[in-house]
C-alpha cells in the first residue's frame, strides 16, 4: 500500500502515540524494540490508524525517559539499530502508516559529547554550543517548569565552574541557538532522519529555544526565526514532511507557532484537554467552549492535534487556581496521583473504568476540530500505576494478553523496563488485546469502529466548526461543515438521561442519518429539533437533503 | 194557606237540611284538612326552627343587622319568626285548600290569588334581608377603610352607605311585592337624586379643601417624604 | 373529575418548563420574586450573582424570578444575569454555567402565587437549598447568600430566617406584635417571622407543596409568615442568620393595615388549625443563630408622632360599634379611657395592649364579624401601641428597646392563659 500522496495528509491522520520500548520486546531482554514494533504494525494498521508518533529511542542514560539525548543519529542499543529502524519505517509505509519522530531541539543529556566537550573548558570550540554563566542570576522571569524537583533554571559545573542553563532537569543542559552552529548541526541531523524516510518531527519544548535577559524566556521572536528557517529548508527539500509543535501555552500564544504558514504545520492544543475532563466532571460544556471560542483561526494548511491522554501528566498549568483545585479534588483526590501541577493518570481509570465516559471522550476526541491522538494502550483501556516514580505509572508495557508477560516479552518479570500493572480491574489478565479481539463489544472493537466512522468523511478533519447553544448547558453540540458535507454531533457531558432542543433552522429540510448505524432520524423542520440522550451517549449524524 | 204555608216551611226546612246535608261533609272535609294542615306546619315550624338553629341563622341574621331591628321591634329572633312564618304560611295554605274543598265560588279565586301572591312575599322577604346583610357589611367596610384613611366623619360616611342600601332593598321589595311600586319608586328616585345632589354641592362646595388634600396625598408624595421618614411596620 | 382536572392549572407555564427542562438538577436555587422593581433590582442580582460565584463556585445554582407582571424592565435585568457559553464578552469568570430565568406569573405584588412558583420549580430541579430573596434589599451583599445557604446547604437546617441590623422604629408591628405572640403561643424566639429574606430545604420546601395552604389563599397574601408557622408546626429545624443592615421601606410597604393583612391575619388563622401545638406550649426556645439575634441602630429620625395619635383617637371613637363585637366591655372601656387622656399623659401599657391582642385572636377565631374587618379593626388601636412606643423610646438606645420588647413579650407569655379561656369560650 504506497502513502496516499496528499500534502495535507496530517489533517486526516489518526495518530497512535508509542514509545518502542513499551510496544513489545523481541529479543527477550524485557526491553521493547523495533523489531518488536514491526512485528505489531498489523494491529496497528487493523486498528485503522494512520501515522505514528514514536518516542525518543536515541542513545540516553534514561533519566527523563528518553529527552535526554546523548546521540542524535542513531538508535539507542536496547531498541535496536539504526537499520532496524529503516526496515520498520518500511514495513509502516508499506502499511500506509507514516512515522513521526521526536527531535529534541532544545536541549541534550549532559552525557553528550557536546556537553562533555562544552564543559571541558571554557575555551572549547563547543563551549558556545550551550548557555553558561558565571552567576545564576540572569533570566530570572524564567518559571520553572519540573517543580517538584528542580528549584532552579542553573544548575552549578564543577567541571568548568560555572552555571549551565536547563529548563527541564539539571541533567539536561539547553543548547544554545544564537549560535549558528548549534542551528546547522540540527539541522543536518533532522535532514538525516527525513532522507531515511521518516515523515515528520514533533519538536519537543520548542518555545524555551532562546533566552534573552528582562524576558520569560518562553515564545520569544527570536524563536520563530529559528523555526521559520527549519520549516523553509523542510519545505525545500522534503516538502509533504510534517513539524508538530510541543508548546504548553493559551491558544493565543500558540497561534504565532503557525506563523502565516510558515512554521508549524501542526501544534498540540493543550489547554482544551483538562477542560474536557473539566465539562464532564461538572457536566457542563462551559469551560469546553470557553476555551475553543478563545482559540484563535489558524491558517488554512494548518492543524491543531488533539489528545485525550500522553506520556506527560495531564497538565493543569493552562487552567485558573479555582479550576485546578477542582481537578484535583475531583481526579486526583490522593497525592500519589498528582506531579507537577498535573495529574499522572491514564485515560480509563480517570474515567472510573466507566466505559461509557470512555466511549464520549474518545467521540469528542475524534469529532472537534483537530487530528486526534491515541496514548498506546487507552484503545484497549489500560491502567496505571501511581507509584512508579516519575510519570513511568503511564509508560507501563503494552497488555497484549493474559499470559506470561502479558505477552510482551519473554524476558523474566523482573527484568522487565517496568512492572506490569496487576491489579484485579486493569492488570493484564483483565485487559489486553486478544480477549478484546474475542468480543465485537469490547472497548478495542468499538475504538474500530469509531475510527473506521472518522476515516469514511474529511468533514471531521477539515471541516468548520459551529457550535449551537441549546438552553441545556449539559449538552455539547457542534455542526461540522466541509463544502457540501454537513455532520451535527451532539454529546451528552451529564451522567443522567437529558432532552435538548436544538436551533437547526438554518438545516431546515435535511435529513438526518446517524453515522454508525445508518439509521435515518426524523427530518429537520421549523420548530427546535427535540433529541433526548442516556446518559454520556452521543450522535454523529451526517445531514442530507434529499 | 196555613197549610200551604207549612208545607213551604217544612219543605224549604227539607231543603234546608239537605243543603247542609250536601254541606256537612264538606265542612267536615275542609275542618279535617285544618287540622290535619296546622298539623303539619306545626311540625314543618319544629323543623325549620331545628335547621336554622342547625345552620346558625340566628348569626348570619345578627351579621345582617336584621336582629337589632327585630329586638327593637319587640319580636322575636330571627329563627323563631323565620319558623313561625312557615307555621302560618302552610297552615294558612291548607287552609285555603280546604275552602276550595267547601266549593265556594268567590273564595275560590282569593285562594288561588293568595298561592300566587306566596312566591313574591318569600322574594321581598329574602331582598330586604340580604340587602341588610349588605348594607352592614358595608356600612362596616366603609367605616374601617375611611377610618384607616384617615377621613373626617367616618361614621357619617358609613351611616349614609348603610342608609342608602337599605333604602334600596326596602323599594326593591316593595316593588317586587306590587305594594304601591310607582309611589315607592318615585319616592326613591326623589330621595336618591336629592341626597346625590346635596352630596355633589356639599362636596363641591365645602369640601374643597378636603379634596386638595386627597389629590395631594395622592399623587404629590414625593414632597411629602422629605418631611419626614418612612418605616416599614414589617 | 372533570371539572376539577380542568379547574387545576399548573404554576409552571410550558415555556417556564422547558426553561426548567434546560436548568436540570441543581444544588442552589434563588428565587426573586419582583414586581416593577427595576429601580432597585440590578444590584441585587449582581450581588446574587457575586455571592454564589465567590461562595459555591462548583455549586450547581440557578436564579429564578417570578414576575407578577411587570410594565418596567424587571425580568431581563434578571436574565442578563446569566453566565453561559454564549455571553463571549463576559468579565466574570465562572466554573460552571450558571442559569438565570424569568417566568410571568400574573399576580401583581402578591408574593404568594410567586413563591408557589419558586417551590415547584425547587421541587422538580430537586434543588438541596433555596433562598428567597426581596427585590428590595437594596443593602444585600454577596456575603448575604454564604449566610443564608450555607445553615441549610452544610449544616442541614431546614428554615432559616433573617435577623437584621435595623432602626429601632423598623419594624415595629413585629417587635411589637408579631415577634411577641410567636414566642408566647409558638414557644420560638423567631425575630423575623415575616421574613422577606430566607431560606428552606428541599425537604421543607416538598413538605409545604403538599399542604394545600396555596389553594385555599387565592390572594396571595401572608405565603412568607405561613411558611415560618408550617416550618415550626412540622417539628423542622429552623435558625436564624444575621444577614445585615435592612433596607428601609418602599413607600408602598409603608401601608399599615396591608401589612397587617399579611401577616397578622394569616398568623390568627394558623392558630385554628394549630391549636393543640400552641395550646400545649410552655416556655419558649431561643432558636440557633448565627451573628448577632438583632441589632438596633438609634439615630434620630422625624416621625409624625401626632398623626398616630390622632388616628388612635379617631378610630376609637368612630369603630365603637365595630370594637363592641370584637372587644370585651372592660378592654373597650379601658381603651376608650386612655383615647381620652391627652397626648402627653397618653399611655398604651403591655397589659392592656396584650388583653387587646389576645382579644382579637379569640375574636378572630370565632368569626364574630368578618374575619378582615376584625384586622382592619386593630389598625387604629396597633397605632395607638405604636405612638406610645415611639414616644417612650424617642430617646433610647438599642439596649433599652430591646428591654422594652423583651417585657412585653413576658407579659404576652404570663396572660397567655386568658387567650386559652377565651378561645373555647368560657369568657
Amino acid at each position: 500500500m504506497a502513502l496516499p500522496q496528499d500534502p495535507l495528509w496530517y489533517k486526516n491522520a489518526i495518530i497512535y502515540q508509542v514509545h518502542v520500548r513499551t510496544f513489545f520486546d523481541s529479543s527477550g531482554d524485557g526491553i521493547g524494540d523495533f523489531r518488536g514494533l514491526t512485528q505489531k504494525l498489523d494491529y496497528l494498521q487493523e486498528l485503522g490508524i494512520t501515522a505514528l508518533w514514536l518516542m525518543p529511542f536515541f542513545p540516553s542514560p534514561l533519566r527523563d525517559d528518553g529527552y535526554d539525548i546523548a546521540d542524535y543519529r542513531s538508535v539507542h542499543p536496547s531498541y535496536g539499530t539504526v537499520d532496524d529502524f529503516k526496515k520498520f519505517l518500511t514495513s509502516a509505509h508499506e502499511r500506509g502508516i507514516r512515522v513521526v519522530i521526536e527531535m529534541v531541539l532544545n536541549h541534550t543529556s549532559d552525557q553528550h559529547a557536546w556537553f562533555q566537550e562544552s564543559r571541558s573548558s571554557k575555551d572549547n570550540p563547543r563551549r558556545d554550543w550551550y548557555v553558561w554563566s558565571e552567576t545564576d542570576t540572569r533570566y530570572r522571569g524564567a518559571r520553572i517548569i519540573f517543580l517538584d524537583t528542580e528549584m532552579s533554571n542553573w544548575a552549578w559545573d564543577p567541571i568548568s565552574k560555572s552555571y549551565y542553563w536547563h529548563r527541564f532537569f539539571n541533567h539536561q543542559p539547553d543548547l544554545n541557538y544564537d549560535n549558528a552552529a548549534v542551528r546547522e548541526e540540527m539541522w543536518d541531523i533532522m535532514k538525516s532522519w527525513l532522507e531515511m524516510g521518516v515523515d515528520g518531527f514533533r519538536l519537543d519544548a520548542v518555545p524555551y529555544l532562546v533566552e534573552r535577559e528582562g524576558t520569560s524566556c518562553e515564545n520569544l521572536p527570536e524563536t520563530h526565526v529559528i523555526i521559520k528557517e527549519l520549516r523553509r529548508k523542510l519545505d525545500e527539500q522534503f516538502p509533504g514532511r510534517l513539524l508538530l509543535a510541543e508548546a504548553n501555552q493559551w491558544p493565543a500564544d500558540l497561534r504565532q507557532y503557525f506563523g502565516e504558514g510558515d512554521e508549524f504545520h501542526m501544534a498540540f492544543h493543550f489547554p482544551i484537554m483538562p477542560r474536557m475532563f473539566m465539562g464532564l466532571k461538572l457536566e457542563d460544556r462551559k469551560p469546553i467552549i470557553d476555551i475553543l471560542q478563545q482559540t484563535p483561526e489558524i491558517p488554512e494548511v494548518c492543524q491543531w492535534c488533539l489528545f485525550l491522554r500522553n506520556h506527560d501528566e495531564l497538565t493543569l498549568e493552562m487552567v485558573t487556581d479555582v479550576e485546578r483545585d477542582y481537578m484535583y479534588d475531583v481526579y486526583a483526590r490522593d497525592k500519589p496521583m498528582r506531579l507537577n501541577m498535573g495529574i499522572r493518570r491514564r485515560l480509563a481509570p480517570l474515567l472510573e473504568n466507566d466505559r461509557r465516559r470512555i466511549e464520549l471522550m474518545n467521540g469528542m476526541l475524534l469529532s472537534l476540530p483537530g487530528t486526534p491522538i491515541i496514548y498506546y494502550g487507552d484503545e484497549i483501556g489500560m491502567g496505571d500505576n501511581v507509584f512508579l516514580g516519575d510519570r513511568n505509572g503511564v509508560r507501563t508495557p503494552m497488555q497484549w494478553d493474559g499470559g506470561w508477560n502479558a505477552g510482551f516479552s519473554t524476558a523474566d518479570p523482573e527484568s522487565l523496563y517496568s512492572p506490569l500493572i496487576l491489579n484485579p480491574l486493569y492488570g493484564y489478565p483483565a485487559v489486553n488485546v486478544q480477549s478484546q479481539r474475542r468480543s465485537e463489544h469490547s472497548i478495542l472493537a468499538w475504538m474500530k469502529r469509531i475510527i473506521g466512522v472518522r476515516k469514511s468523511t474529511q468533514v471531521f478533519g477539515r471541516g468548520s466548526i459551529e457550535f449551537l447553544h441549546p438552553a441545556n448547558h449539559r449538552v455539547l453540540a457542534y455542526v461540522r461543515q466541509l463544502k457540501s458535507e454537513t455532520a451535527l454531533v451532539v454529546n451528552n457531558l451529564s451522567s443522567s438521561a437529558q432532552a435538548v432542543e436544538l436551533d437547526l433552522k438554518r438545516y431546515e429540510g435535511n435529513i438526518l442519518i446517524e453515522m454508525f448505524g445508518k439509521n435515518i432520524f426524523p427530518r429537520v423542520g421549523k420548530l427546535p429539533y427535540l433529541l433526548t440522550l442516556g446518559p454520556y451517549q452521543f450522535f454523529w449524524f451526517r445531514l442530507r437533503k434529499i | 194557606m196555613w197549610q200551604l204555608i207549612v208545607g213551604e216551611l217544612t219543605r224549604a226546612m227539607q231543603e234546608l237540611v239537605q243543603d247542609f246535608a250536601h254541606f256537612l261533609p264538606r265542612l267536615l272535609a275542609m275542618l279535617v284538612i285544618a287540622v290535619l294542615g296546622w298539623a303539619f306546619a306545626y311540625f314543618l315550624k319544629i323543623v325549620v326552627r331545628g335547621a336554622l338553629r342547625l345552620a346558625k341563622f340566628d348569626k348570619l341574621s345578627e351579621s345582617a343587622g336584621a336582629n337589632q331591628l327585630l329586638t327593637k321591634a319587640a319580636l322575636p329572633s330571627s329563627t323563631e319568626l323565620m319558623a313561625r312564618l312557615v307555621f302560618w304560611v302552610v297552615w294558612m295554605g291548607f287552609f285555603l285548600l280546604g275552602v276550595e274543598v267547601l266549593g265556594v265560588v268567590g273564595l275560590q279565586e282569593y285562594v288561588s290569588r293568595f298561592f300566587l301572591f306566596l312566591p313574591r312575599l318569600l322574594a321581598g322577604v329574602f331582598i330586604v334581608f340580604f340587602g341588610l346583610l349588605a348594607a352592614t357589611f358595608f356600612y362596616r367596610a366603609a367605616l374601617l377603610a375611611a377610618v384607616n384613611a384617615n377621613l373626617p366623619s367616618a361614621r357619617v360616611l358609613a351611616v349614609s352607605l348603610r342608609t342608602i342600601i337599605v333604602i334600596l332593598a326596602v323599594s326593591m321589595a316593595f316593588e317586587e311585592l306590587g305594594l304601591a311600586d310607582r309611589t315607592i319608586i318615585v319616592a326613591f328616585a326623589i330621595a336618591f337624586g336629592a341626597l346625590m345632589l346635596g352630596l355633589a354641592i356639599a362636596f363641591g362646595l365645602g369640601g374643597q379643601d378636603l379634596a386638595r388634600r386627597f389629590l395631594e396625598r395622592r399623587f404629590l408624595h414625593d414632597k411629602q417624604e422629605q418631611k419626614q421618614d418612612e418605616f416599614s411596620p414589617l | 373529575m372533570l371539572e376539577a382536572c380542568l379547574a387545576e392549572r399548573s404554576v409552571l407555564n410550558d415555556d417556564f418548563l422547558r426553561q426548567l427542562i434546560s436548568v436540570g438538577e441543581v444544588d442552589l436555587l434563588v428565587g426573586l420574586p419582583t414586581f416593577n422593581n427595576a429601580k432597585t433590582l440590578g444590584p441585587v442580582v449582581q450581588a446574587i450573582r457575586a455571592g454564589l460565584l465567590k461562595h459555591f463556585p462548583r455549586e450547581r445554582a440557578v436564579i429564578i424570578n417570578v414576575d407578577g407582571g411587570s410594565r418596567d424592565s424587571t425580568p431581563e435585568l434578571v436574565k442578563a444575569a446569566s453566565i453561559t457559553d454564549l455571553q463571549l464578552s463576559s468579565e466574570v469568570y465562572t466554573l460552571r454555567t450558571l442559569h438565570s430565568i424569568s417566568t410571568i406569573s400574573g399576580h401583581g405584588a402578591a408574593t404568594g402565587p410567586a413563591l408557589h412558583t419558586i417551590m415547584a420549580a425547587a421541587e422538580l430541579l430537586r434543588a438541596q437549598a433555596c433562598a428567597v430573596i426581596s427585590p428590595e434589599s437594596i443593602n444585600i451583599d454577596p456575603a448575604w447568600l454564604e449566610r443564608l445557604f450555607r445553615p441549610v446547604y452544610r449544616d442541614h437546617f431546614d428554615f432559616v430566617t433573617p435577623t437584621y441590623r435595623r432602626h429601632k422604629f423598623d419594624g415595629l408591628l413585629l417587635r411589637n406584635l408579631l415577634y411577641p405572640i410567636m414566642r408566647a403561643l409558638y414557644a420560638k424566639r423567631i425575630r423575623e417571622p415575616y421574613p422577606s429574606d430566607f431560606a428552606f430545604s428541599g425537604r421543607f420546601c416538598n413538605h409545604f407543596l403538599e399542604q394545600d395552604t396555596f389553594d385555599h389563599d387565592e390572594s396571595g397574601s401572608g405565603t412568607e409568615i405561613s411558611l415560618v408557622i408550617l416550618a415550626i408546626a412540622g417539628s423542622f429545624r429552623i435558625c436564624q442568620s444575621f444577614l445585615g443592615t435592612k433596607a428601609r421601606a418602599h413607600r408602598d410597604s409603608a401601608e399599615l393595615v396591608p401589612a397587617m393583612r399579611h401577616s397578622v391575619g394569616p398568623l390568627f388563622s394558623s392558630l385554628d388549625t394549630n391549636f393543640p401545638i400552641w395550646s400545649a406550649n410552655d416556655g419558649a426556645q431561643p432558636v440557633p443563630t448565627f451573628g448577632p439575634e438583632s441589632e438596633l441602630t438609634a439615630e434620630s429620625v422625624r416621625v409624625n408622632r401626632k398623626q398616630l395619635h390622632q388616628m388612635f383617637t379617631s378610630g376609637v371613637a368612630e369603630l365603637e360599634p365595630v370594637l363592641k363585637s370584637i372587644l370585651s366591655p372592660q378592654t373597650l372601656l379601658e381603651i376608650q379611657n386612655i383615647a381620652k387622656v391627652v397626648e402627653d399623659d397618653f399611655r398604651y401599657s403591655h397589659e392592656l395592649w396584650v388583653k387587646t391582642v389576645y382579644e382579637f385572636a379569640a375574636s378572630y377565631h370565632k368569626s364574630v364579624i368578618s374575619r378582615d374587618h376584625i384586622i382592619q379593626a386593630m389598625a387604629p388601636l396597633y397605632r395607638g401601641k405604636m405612638y406610645n412606643f415611639l414616644v417612650e423610646n424617642r430617646d433610647a438606645s438599642g439596649e433599652d428597646v430591646e428591654a422594652n420588647v423583651e417585657a412585653l413579650c413576658r407579659t404576652f407569655e404570663r396572660l397567655k392563659p386568658s387567650l386559652l379561656e377565651r378561645w373555647d369560650g368560657r369568657k
